[in-house]
């Protein structure tokens, strides 16, 4: 899981605070006020929903993505290319194990 | 043409914190969904994008992978709003004073919903009448007595766009006279003749200030790029 700070005005405490953003895959999955602690956050199911749409694109559209990274830059794509692919199934299951233990 | 992106924010953040036009939203940042809704601008000369001086290396990291292709000039933000455009003005003053831009198009970064033809819109509104910015009306509002509010509310939004050089020369007025105006349009206003037109604003041109601005923003996006439910 990713997470980001940045400063936000929180719609609970009225302060412009430093917000703790947490993102499973491309979606933002919940933000925190730092401030007073309250959060914002998808609907359980309606996260699932959209988890497996957005991994849906991501798998449809990872040859274009992979073929553009290629032609743009070979060498770096070639030199990244192992250690990516073996971080892959490790990314995947961290965000459904995210998903699954809220 | 020119596009200038403020993306300076207002000094808020206190260390760790990134700038909210670099949060991730959609599988982009926030700020390449700006740039991307004005690629195909027609008329497009300039991209100017002001920021402070510490995000200058997130921002060449993220136009390299996002924006690649795109020439982009990278401009210190000021103090204030006022002070962002300023510079982004002078560093656009050559080519305002060389007739390739004749119209300065200036937007909030934190905007990533503005659809490309609200920038057309003001666009060709300011070549034509001088300045054009959108508004929303804000309708139904009433006094703690009850009485309608008669008076005409409006939100103002961004992109607005102005006549190049009366803008350039209206800021270095303002500066010279130490004015610091809210807004492009109060600097417009009090030093120079424009007359500044309102367009219809659009109610999904939202701008990132809450986290569930983020929220909307993320579903509105993801719903038009990959049909997210």
């Amino acid at each position: 899981m990713n997470t980001e700070h940045a400063v936000l005005t929180c719609s609970s405490c009225g302060l412009e605070a430093d917000h703790e953003l947490r993102y499973t895959g491309r979606l933002l999955h919940s933000t925190r006020c730092t401030s007073c602690d309250h959060v914002v956050r998808h609907d359980q199911r309606d996260l699932y929903t959209s988890y497996l749409r957005d991994l849906e694109h991501r798998v449809a559209s990872k040859p274009r993505r992979l073929a553009r990274a290629a032609t743009r830059e070979p060498w770096s794509f070639a030199r990244g290319l192992p250690r990516a692919m073996l971080r892959q199934p490790g990314k995947l299951l961290e965000e459904i194990w995210t998903l699954w233990r809220r | 043409m020119a596009l200038v992106l403020l993306a300076a924010g207002q000094g808020s953040r206190v260390g760790h914190e990134t700038n909210k036009v670099f949060l991730p939203l959609a599988g982009r940042r926030v700020l390449t969904w700006s740039l991307d809704s004005t690629q195909r601008l027609p008329g497009l000369a300039r991209t100017v994008v002001v920021l402070q001086d510490d995000d200058r290396v997130h921002a060449d990291v993220i136009l390299h992978r996002e924006a690649r292709g795109r020439e982009v000039t990278l401009v210190r933000g000021g103090d204030t709003r006022h002070g962002s455009e300023l510079n982004a003005l002078r560093a656009l003053a050559s080519s305002i004073r060389g007739g390739q831009v004749d119209v300065v198009v200036i937007h909030d970064a934190a905007r990533p919903l503005a659809a490309p033809r609200m920038f057309t819109q003001v666009a060709d509104a300011a070549r034509l009448l001088g300045g054009a910015l959108p508004v929303l009306d804000q309708d139904g509002l009433v006094y703690d007595d009850g009485a309608p509010v008669r008076s005409r509310l409006v939100t103002v939004q961004t992109p607005q766009a102005f006549h190049a050089a009366p803008l350039l020369d209206a800021y270095e007025q303002a500066a010279r006279a130490g004015f610091i105006g809210s807004d492009t349009a109060a600097c417009v206003e009090q030093f120079s003749d424009l007359r500044v037109h309102c367009l219809p604003g659009d109610a999904g041109n939202i701008k990132i200030t809450f986290p569930e601005d983020l929220f909307l923003a993320e579903r509105l996006l993801a719903r038009a790029h990959w049909r997210l439910s």
